[in-house]
């Protein structure tokens, strides 16, 4: 049985180093284009390895601004088959809940996908919020940050979670969503040859009229969420608190604040 | 506006309330003015988590028992979550930015057609109107995030943000509820939960991290940590005087030419912090360290410090931890 | 980054950063310490095409030019400079296959140029740069060439599996012969004992009564020459490469290294004599790298670049020697000691006076181009 994968990719900043200018109170973006989201190398990297394992094909999906499609190559490069961009105009100032809808309708466009992998979060907005989205709009089963993904296409997969202090062993049929934690695999290299090739294959770009979609759930007008202001943090020195005593008086101290931090 | 609710998701562990549940229910009475604070608990028939929760004060809990929600997946929750607002419809829903959390509020986001903030770091009403502060980019930038025109409005809260307080003062009004549709989802199953201690072999992605320097640096301080390192499922590190210990590397080391660690606990021992090391524990969260020099620099960079015999104090907490 | 890359080496960019970030910076000591390479970085570096950057598409390779191919081992130099200077050799002596070699040997030995490492070789024991004292020849016998002689001082000498050779055909003619490492009748000799780019080894190589078919000869014969200075010329645009990033190592831990050393509270970045190093170091870089890839962007535009690249390896050379210096300066008792990574970096800078050719060949090269072509204005 041969799959049909789409990972939905995100290009994010460079660097997460930005800064505010001081006058307008924007964010000053640097004029490097970005680099694919680090977590959706390890969702590629997972398709990738599914596609070996079946047979079958990836499709890249991404929405976003034309210079995006660097990274839609870069994946191409990795061994991905295909990419789409979704580009407009009106998609423009869309947040989670509007990307996350148009990014349903293109897989449903796409037809008999049997998985959708992402990334757990991107790493400029640090959300973990379209994975879920998208599988509600496609009334798929959702698995989020996984760390390992086994199975049998066909007969249902097994996919290991992992939370801030337990794990879950989950089963699931396909289709569906799984979002891809760091810890899954490494991802590879684009090669040299791969991303000259990369270079001659066509990337697809679609706007609203190419989906069905409804004009008021799109772009801004589908936000529901409005950034009011953006600064940047003071960062504070470390105060230290002294413990006293015996080292028996020190460590019970110390553990009872570690109790209410949660690390024990 | 006295009806008006803030609702708080009770995520629950292994059977456990997790901590981030009260410390929301704390900051919700805080900034709710008339609003009433509501908890939403999902539980399985044979448990009693409410009587845990109301030592918190919410204004009400509203319980639904049902043995399917044992190990209900994220879309059970968000379905049943959904009815119930639709029925109640809440002002704003808050849930804590753990895994479980960020993977339940966006599917109800969706359902629910309105506005998500993920990982907030404070929250405010400007009358009705939750004003949430959230970081981006990797924390280098706070944005303030409002949803002016949907109902409910979500937001998820990082953990140990804000302080957990208990009130016992407040009476509580436990409402049980029966008669939601409970839909069933679809080829999905949790077949296994199973408790984590450490989930990462390199010391760049430990939670939990010892450190040990030229003042723990013998025999008796490197066994004595990794006991205590196997107990609270830490990663031993070390500075670069100890990668030469026969036990250590450069792959442990700390610091300018070794790793860059985050971990959420570090314990320093024996370390006295020059700026080699303590460039490379600037994201550690609790740092906690342990020397003998009471000037020694490292004291800077700590939360908790303690001035005396590293050895002493693992034998201590060894002891106390048993 | 002064040059315009296009998209696709951007990208390129991108991705050797990443790798060698993630493969090559952690070693960058334990291969200077080791005098080797890990057995798994060479197998990494060949699965993710880095030895067919420059091998055209059709004979299994990226088909990036001397602009994509300057830059990478830039990247690599900046890590490790030896992974650099390996990479270096092998560009340069599958360049010359693939501009003199016949249709069939390109056919045979290009693909395979995709996995296995080529070195260029003409030292030899008695003489250094007079090619024309040289005893190791080929003679023909019937459609047959017959090589013999010893072969000295050679990058990847030992590493390499496939070699461009220079041997004489007749007392005034070199010509330049392809050989195998499995061809009955070679040889590996011994490695050197350098003091420094101790990743890459130089090393000898013995031919006796090896025998090949014509089609080995990569041009005419008596061309050995021009395909000797082609490949120098390549090679030197490499070596502008290595000593930029070896230059830009010394800044990155120079610079790390004062903004966090503190005298009197304050970081020593706020003292003059560390910002005058600094400065210098960063001056050294830019414009080795302007050089490099001046030299870089005349030959794709098949512009003359001797000139410009024999100046970017002959300042470069220098230049990184003086910043890895400087830089041992800034870190103090510190840049002294071998568990800090600057001591090396001095060593390795000083290979780029000697490797293809003598800073003092240099020089005289560049006198020459440079008094030639004012002479008409006189």
């Amino acid at each position: 049985m041969s799959l049909k994968i789409v990972v939905c990719i995100k290009q994010v900043p460079v660097s997460n180093n930005l800064k505010i200018d001081p006058i307008t109170k924007n964010l000053i973006r640097s004029g490097e284009s970005g680099v694919m989201n680090p977590y959706d190398k390890n969702a590629i990297e997972a398709a990738l390895r599914l596609k070996d394992e079946w047979g079958g094909e990836v499709i890249l999906l991404s929405m976003g601004p034309a210079d995006f499609e660097m990274t839609l190559r870069q994946g191409m490069a990795m061994g991905c088959d295909d990419a789409i961009l979704l580009s407009s105009r009106k998609f423009g100032g869309a947040d989670t809940l509007a990307t996350g809808y148009v990014l349903a309708q293109a897989i449903k466009k796409l037809g008999k996908v049997d998985l959708v992998l992402l990334g757990r979060q991107s790493v400029d907005a640090d959300t973990s919020q379209v994975g879920p989205i998208v599988s509600e709009f496609l009334g798929w089963p959702q698995i989020t940050f996984v760390s390992e993904l086994t199975g049998h296409a066909k007969k249902g997969m097994t996919a290991t979670r992992l939370l801030e202090n337990m794990q879950q062993k989950i089963e699931f049929q396909l289709p569906a969503v799984v979002t891809v934690r760091s810890e899954m695999n490494e991802p590879r290299y684009p090669t040299p040859r791969n991303i000259q090739q990369s270079y001659k294959k066509n990337i697809r770009i679609w706007d609203e009229n190419s989906l069905s979609v409804d004009p008021n759930r799109i772009g801004l007008k589908g936000s529901p969420t409005v950034v009011r202001s953006v600064w940047a943090p003071i960062k504070e020195a470390k105060h230290t608190i002294y413990l006293k005593g015996t080292p028996d008086e020190a460590v019970r101290e110390l553990l009872i604040q570690m109790r209410a931090s949660n690390l024990l | 506006m006295t009806d008006q609710e803030i609702w708080v998701y009770a995520e629950k562990h292994v059977g456990m309330i997790q901590p981030v549940t009260y410390q929301l229910i704390t900051k919700a009475k805080e900034i709710a003015n008339d609003k009433k604070v509501v908890v939403i608990l999902f539980e399985a028939t044979d448990k009693n988590l409410e009587e845990k929760i109301k030592e918190f004060g919410p204004n009400e809990i509203v319980v639904v028992k049902d043995d399917r929600l044992k190990d209900a997946t994220d879309s059970e929750i968000a379905s049943l979550m959904a009815e119930l607002a639709d029925r109640r419809k809440p002002n704003s829903i808050l849930f804590g930015a753990t895994v479980v959390g960020r993977s339940i509020a966006p599917r109800l986001q969706a359902k629910l057609n309105t506005g998500l903030t993920s990982d907030c770091l404070n929250l405010a009403f400007d009358d009705d109107l939750l004003i949430q502060t959230k970081p981006s980019y990797g924390d280098n930038i706070m944005c303030e995030i409002v949803c002016p025109k949907h109902r409910p409005q979500m937001a998820s809260v990082r953990p140990n943000t804000f302080e957990a307080k208990k009130d016992l003062n407040q009476s509580v009004i436990v409402t049980k509820i029966n008669d939601l549709f409970f839909k069933k989802a679809e080829r999905i199953k949790i077949i296994e939960e199973t408790p984590l201690l450490s989930k990462s072999d390199s010391i760049a992605n430990a939670d939990r991290v010892i450190a040990l320097g030229r003042g723990a640096a013998d025999e008796k301080a490197v066994r004595l940590a990794e006991e205590l390192a196997r107990k609270l499922g830490a990663k031993i590190g070390v500075t670069r005087p100890l990668t030469d210990h026969p036990k250590f590397s450069g792959d442990d080391q700390i610091g300018q030419s070794g790793n860059t660690i985050a971990p959420k606990l570090l314990v320093n021992l024996g370390v006295h912090g020059a700026v080699q090391y303590t460039t490379g524990i600037g994201s550690a969260e609790l740092v906690v360290s342990i020397d003998k020099d009471p000037e020694a620099p490292i004291f800077n960079y700590s939360n908790y410090s303690y001035v005396g015999d590293s050895v002493s104090f693992l034998e201590s907490f060894l002891k106390v931890i048993q | 980054m002064s040059i315009e890359l296009t998209q696709s080496q951007v990208m390129l960019h991108q991705m050797v950063v990443d790798f060698t970030d993630k493969e090559v910076k952690p070693l960058d000591r334990l291969i200077d310490k080791e005098r080797n390479y890990p057995a798994e970085l060479w197998d990494k570096m060949i699965d993710n095409g880095f030895l067919g950057l420059t091998i055209p598409e059709e004979y299994g390779g990226a088909g990036f030019d001397v602009i994509a191919s300057s830059q990478t081992i830039y990247d690599f130099a900046v890590r490790n400079a030896s992974m650099a200077f390996t990479l270096e050799g092998h560009y340069k002596s599958v360049d010359q296959v693939l501009n003199y070699a016949t249709d069939e040997l390109k056919e045979k030995y290009l693909p395979q140029a995709n996995h296995r490492i080529f070195g260029f070789s003409s030292t030899e024991p008695q003489g250094g740069s007079n090619v024309m004292g040289h005893t190791a020849k080929a003679v023909k016998e019937d459609d047959k060439w017959i090589l013999n002689g010893n072969k000295t001082m050679i990058t990847n000498g030992g590493l390499a599996q496939v070699y461009c050779v220079l041997l004489k055909t007749s007392p005034t003619e070199l010509s330049c012969f392809l050989v195998d490492e499995d061809m009955p009748g070679f040889k590996h000799g011994k490695r050197e004992k350098f003091i420094g780019m101790n990743g890459t080894p130089v090393g000898e190589i013995f031919m006796e009564n090896i025998v090949v078919s014509e089609d080995h000869l990569l041009g005419k014969i008596g061309q050995g020459v021009e395909i000797g200075d082609n490949a120098h010329y390549d090679a030197r645009i490499s070596m502008g490469a290595i000593a930029a990033g070896i230059t830009e190592h010394a800044l990155t831990i120079a610079v790390d290294y004062a903004k966090q050393r503190e005298v009197k509270g304050a970081p020593i970045t706020q003292l003059y004599s560390i910002q005058e190093k600094i400065t210098e170091i960063a001056i050294a870089k830019e414009n080795t790298q302007l050089l490099y890839q001046e030299a870089a962007r005349l030959k794709v535009a098949g512009k003359s670049y001797a000139k410009v690249a024999t100046m970017a390896k002959s300042y470069g050379s220098r230049a990184s020697y003086a910043a890895a210096d400087h830089a041992l300066q800034v870190l103090g008792g510190y840049g002294y000691s071998q568990e800090y990574p600057v001591e090396h970096l001095i060593r390795d800078a000083r290979a780029l006076q000697l490797a293809e050719g003598s800073l003092e060949k240099m020089m005289i090269e560049i006198a020459k181009e440079v008094i030639d072509e004012r002479e008409e204005s006189i």
